[in-house]
């Protein structure tokens, strides 16, 4: 038949007839199916067995109608009321009448609470397995949001609590509110549909879904799979509270932040501002003690770096070398001075010593010593001179001249010289050339003083030594010459 | 200050080391002169910056007295 039918065109257009057999046809080979849905409505003619049944998806805005009898709803589904899940065996069916689909069911079941939470829990398992609640896909919220999308049933409970508290806290919030129903059939899509509308508004910082305490089915909508998807979903850090604190729906763990009630949301998504100010405040406060008090701090390091002697008294640098030098100076002139003072002793001692070495004294005694004229030579022995040569003698207080008169020759014992004249007067007396003790010149002291007397004292040093070298040999000589046994005269003569 | 100003801490630690050394002695006439105007200089350093915060504080200081009059 289907395929006798020619194509359909403007000139050879379909009767109605015809399509609707072909689509009632095409449905008719569709099969038996198992359909999980909401009641949205249920239609009991009186007087009728044939029951109407618009059955919704929960979690779309999309709907079938079901077509089914008393009796079949008696069996499994007594008391169906709108709003609750069912689940029907039908097959899809064609009403040529009416040009209308349903589906018509031979069995409905109502789905219990047990088994829709057992539903529950497995939806959990599943979000939690894919992630849906883990911790780190946790958005956080701004600090202070600029705006907050708030999604609400009408002037409900939940919206007031919502908007007072926050308002308390920081009266300078902005909301935008989208009022949807929160419960029953259009709830899920509806919040789908205003958390996508926020989520677009730039505006928005943050997103509350906020419903009152109901019973366990009224918060079904917020355990919905497709609603905890878009929570999810949401670029926007979004906030639940859904009623009361034991009330724990799926959305709960999706959402960034779980506020137990409305009345707990303020405290989450604002801060308060009294608060706020005196922690501010007193940070401040606090800012300023520190900062200042370090500054002080670093002021006194300073100033004790400062005031430490080599800075704060600098000429020291200069001080204490000076006093340095000042006191080398010191040592330099009391080491010089003992220098000084030593020398002078040396030298007193060693003149003291000198004298006491000097002939000087022997000829004070009344010794002469006696040199050839001609060489300076001391004459020793009679055989150094000859008649004639002349002689210088040195007394103690000044030299004479004297001539020799008569050469030794008697006298075989060294020592025993030739005779020497000291004076013409004294000529004719044997002379003694060494020098003869002082008592013994004592008695030639009357006799005539020297014409040529000339005072001859050791006038430095080296002549005293040299004087002290011959004072030995007079002295060895001054035994010998009473050996001689010869008439004791002097041959020197003191002016004495 | 020909070159570019030192850090409070630099300067603070420099003068620091300046007075050690100088404490210590054992340097000649013309380094411990050296040092000590090395010193001043720091001193200085130092002392401009915190002068510096002071005047800071002071005038945020001021500036918040104002809004809080007016």
């Amino acid at each position: 038949m289907t395929e006798e039918t020619p194509r359909s065109s403007p000139e050879n257009p379909w009767p109605v007839r015809v399509v609707s057999q072909k689509i009632g046809s095409w449905i008719a080979r569709l099969g038996w199916i198992w359909v999980d849905g909401q009641v949205a409505q249920i239609t009991r003619r009186p007087g009728s067995n044939v029951v109407f049944i618009t059955l919704r998806d929960p979690s779309a805005d999309l709907s079938l109608s079901v077509t089914t009898n008393r009796d079949v709803l008696d069996l499994g589904a007594p008391a169906l009321a709108d709003g609750a899940r069912i689940l029907v065996h039908a097959k899809p069916e064609f009403y040529p009448a009416r040009g209308s689909l349903s589906l018509r069911a031979d069995e409905v079941r109502q789905v219990g609470l047990g088994e829709l939470l057992a539903r529950l829990e497995q939806l959990k398992k599943l979000l939690a397995a894919e992630g849906l609640f883990d911790p780190r896909r946790k958005r956080r919220l701004p600090f202070l949001p600029g705006r907050i999308g708030l999604i609400t049933g009408r002037a409900s409970a939940a919206e007031r609590d919502v908007l007072m508290n926050t308002g308390r806290r920081w009266p300078a919030v902005d909301f935008r509110v989208i009022n949807v129903a929160v419960q029953g059939t259009s709830a899920v899509p509806q919040m789908i549909d205003a958390i996508s509308v926020l989520d677009r508004d730039p505006t928005i910082d943050v997103i509350v879904l906020a419903r009152g305490g109901g019973s366990t089915e009224d918060l079904l909508p917020f355990s919905d799979e497709a609603l905890c998807r878009a929570v999810f979903a949401c670029t926007t850090p979004v906030v639940s509270a859904i009623g009361h604190e034991t009330d724990a729906p799926l959305v709960d763990y999706v959402a960034d932040v779980r506020a137990s009630t409305p009345t707990d949301v303020a405290k989450r998504i604002v801060p308060d501002l009294a608060e706020e100010i005196r922690v501010i405040a007193q940070a401040r406060a606090r800012m300023w003690r520190t900062v200042s008090g370090l500054v002080d701090r670093e002021q006194h390091r300073l100033d004790s770096l400062c005031s430490r002697p080599v800075l704060a008294r600098p000429e020291v640098i200069v001080d204490t070398r000076a006093a340095e030098v000042g006191s080398l100076t010191a040592r330099a002139e009391v080491v010089f001075g003992h220098r000084l003072d030593g020398a002078d002793r040396d030298i007193a001692h060693t003149t003291a010593r000198l004298r006491a070495l000097s002939p000087q004294a022997t000829l004070d005694r009344g010794y002469a010593i006696v040199h050839r004229a001609a060489d300076g030579q001391i004459v020793r022995t009679p055989d150094a001179v000859a008649a004639g040569d002349a002689l210088r003698i040195r007394l103690a207080a000044g030299d004479v001249a004297a001539s020799v008169t008569e050469p030794a020759a008697r006298e075989p014992a060294p020592g025993a010289g030739k005779t020497v004249a000291t004076d013409p007067a004294a000529a004719s007396e044997p002379a003694v050339n060494e020098a003869v003790p002082a008592d013994t010149s004592e008695t030639g002291a009357g006799e005539p003083a020297p014409s040529e007397a000339a005072v001859a004292i050791p006038a430095d040093p080296i002549a005293g030594e040299r004087s002290d070298a011959t004072a030995e040999p007079a002295g060895t000589t001054t035994e010998t010459t009473p050996a001689n046994g010869r008439p004791r005269r002097s041959a020197a003569r003191s002016k004495r | 200050m020909a070159k570019t100003e030192l850090s409070y801490e630099e300067a603070r630690g420099e003068l620091a080391t300046v007075v050690e050394r100088l404490e210590a002695g054992g340097t000649s006439l013309e380094e411990s002169l050296a040092l000590w105007e090395r010193g001043e200089e720091l001193a200085a350093v130092c002392q401009r910056w915190l002068d510096g915060a002071r005047t800071r504080l002071d005038q945020a200081r001021e500036r918040r007295a104002a809004e809080a009059g007016g």
